[in-house]
């Protein structure tokens, strides 16, 4: 065994030891990890590889002598030979141009990451999961939902306990404040357009004889059509609010929302479209899912009963 | 050549660098002149809704305030659609921002309305319990700069060939032309009627009374802008 063999020995013993007590000494030592046995598995190849090729290199340089045919050219004396190209440089090279080819016309395009990409794969599995977790939720379940959308999306507006910050938005704890019943009566109204194409028609103050008759309807209106108030009950006919809003309120499907309380389909349909009134404007909420839309509805629903 | 180029380091780095810039360029240039073209339902600011911008810089909103709405779900959730590069092609500069102390605004016109904005302006914790927002109060007395915001029209149109006066495909297919005023009384007059519009929807009294007399306070111009940022 020669000098240089020993020094290759001793160099990859001495790296390995080095290796050995360095991840012994790491906290948790390899751990199991996949990727910490491929870093030490690298790390020991590297040595081994390392010892193996300058041994060789250096036995070259010992003993090689330069041959083959020089080019025209020197740099300070430095030339360079002309030799062929050697066989498993040459097979490399083209398999590299032939990989870097495929990679540009095929493997780049058809498996780039794009964030737009990773952002639809990410709504989709998401919006499958709500669907999946909450289609057939109901009762309080839905209405705690809709108070989570609501104290997410209306509370700017509506306030925390939906009482309409004063007066900045409708107060949801009743279904119409007297002020929007004589607003609507006296100006119409052209809100919820999908639900209600007709909107309704201004100046129907007009039906009625005086501006006692028109208060006594329009409270009648706001304490949610009371069976017991016939007096209103007569009026609301008398103003032909029935026609469009049903004989009690209960609203007519094309023709008018329901106006003795809230329910899913009315406040959906403000959601759907926004509104204009007496207050100022909704903006329409067409970002919440069908499912949150019945949600905050079922929730509004339930502060007024 | 190949040799003269080996022995002239200079003249080499030189056709090195020729040869990466071009490169990069035929990637970079043709990608980027088509994602800064408007999309579809980008149009260019009105006077008013120009001086709204204006104000908005001045008062740094886009310090706190971003326009920017990332690809992430829980963006999305909360702003509206995410942001593309061409939505930007009219704002010069554009008003990204690189913090956001307050939410993003970029889509604030579809879910905020004029009376609100009037509201939060005024006192923000009256209607957002809680925000660090202070309030504007001096812009219900401020009034509007009209003439810059014509200016600015003026140049966009005519250094950057801004398309004013021009029909432009908005989503539901139809077409809308936002008209650059002749002169600059049209400019103020034509504010004046968008602003009109605007104060109909506010409450307070002393905007109203100065729209009225012909003149525009900043809360109206920075509405009509925020109004169109959809």
């Amino acid at each position: 065994m020669n000098k240089l063999t020993l020094a290759g020995i001793i160099t990859a013993v001495v790296m390995l030891g080095a290796t050995w007590l360095s991840v012994g000494g790491s906290k948790g030592g390899l751990n199991g990890d996949i990727v910490n046995i491929l870093a030490v598995a690298g790390a020991v190849a590297l040595v081994i590889i390392t010892v193996f090729v300058v041994i060789k290199y250096v036995r070259q340089m010992q003993t090689d002598t330069a041959s083959g045919k020089l080019a025209d050219e020197n740099w300070d004396g430095i030339g360079e030979y002309k030799n062929e190209l050697p066989a498993g440089w040459a097979f490399i090279m083209l398999g590299t141009m032939i990989w870097g080819m495929w990679y540009f016309l095929v493997g780049y395009p058809v498996n780039a990451y794009s964030q737009i990409g990773e952002y639809n794969e990410d709504s989709a599995a998401h919006n499958a999961k709500f669907e999946a977790k909450y289609a057939s939720i109901q009762g309080d379940e839905l209405v705690a939902m809709g108070e989570s959308v609501f104290l997410a999306e209306c509370k700017v507006c509506h306030g925390l306990t939906a009482d309409g910050i004063d007066g900045k938005a409708a107060d949801l704890n009743s279904r119409i404040a007297k002020a929007s019943v004589m607003h609507v009566i006296m100006n119409g109204a052209n809100n919820m357009k999908t639900d209600f194409p007709g909107g309704m028609p201004m100046g129907l103050n007009y039906s009625f004889a005086d501006e006692a008759e028109l208060n006594k309807l329009v409270d009648y209106v706001v304490a949610g059509l009371p069976e017991s108030d016939t007096e209103g009950a007569q009026l609301f006919e008398k103003g032909t609010c029935n026609s469009c809003h049903g004989a009690h309120g209960e609203g007519m499907a094309f023709a008018g929302p329901k106006i003795n309380g809230f329910d899913v389909a009315t406040v959906s349909s403000v959601l759907k479209d926004g509104k204009k009134g007496s207050i100022g404007t909704m903006p329409a909420f067409s970002r919440l899912n069908p499912k949150q839309i019945e949600a905050v509805s079922a929730y509004v629903t339930s502060l007024s009963k | 050549m190949f040799h003269w180029l080996e022995k002239h380091p200079f003249f080499f780095a030189v056709g090195v660098f020729v040869t990466i810039a071009f490169a990069g360029l035929i990637e970079i240039v043709p990608n980027f002149a088509q994602a800064s073209q408007p999309v579809i339902g980008t149009k260019p600011y009105t006077t008013l809704q120009l001086a709204g911008r204006h104000v908005y810089i001045k008062n740094s909103c886009n310090a706190c305030h971003s326009q920017l709405i990332r690809p992430f779900k829980a963006e999305t959730d909360r702003y509206g659609d995410y942001s593309l590069s061409g939505e930007y092609a009219f704002d010069r500069p554009f008003l990204w921002g690189s913090k956001r102390t307050g939410p993003d605004l970029h889509r604030v016109g579809n879910y905020r309305t004029t009376d609100w904005h009037e509201n939060h302006m005024k006192d923000p914790v009256s209607v957002v319990p809680g925000s660090i927002m202070p309030g504007y109060p001096w812009l219900f007395e401020n009034e509007a700069d009209v003439e810059t915001a014509y200016a600015e029209q003026l140049t966009v149109k005519n250094v950057f060939s801004v398309p004013y006066n021009t029909p432009l495909p908005m989503k539901d297919g139809s077409k809308v032309t936002v008209v650059l005023a002749d002169t600059l009384s049209d400019a103020q007059a034509s504010a004046l009627e968008e602003a009109k519009l605007v104060a109909a929807d506010m409450k307070d009294k002393s905007v109203q009374d100065a729209v009225a007399a012909g003149k525009i306070p900043e809360i109206v111009a920075l509405i009509a802008y925020m109004n169109s940022l959809k």
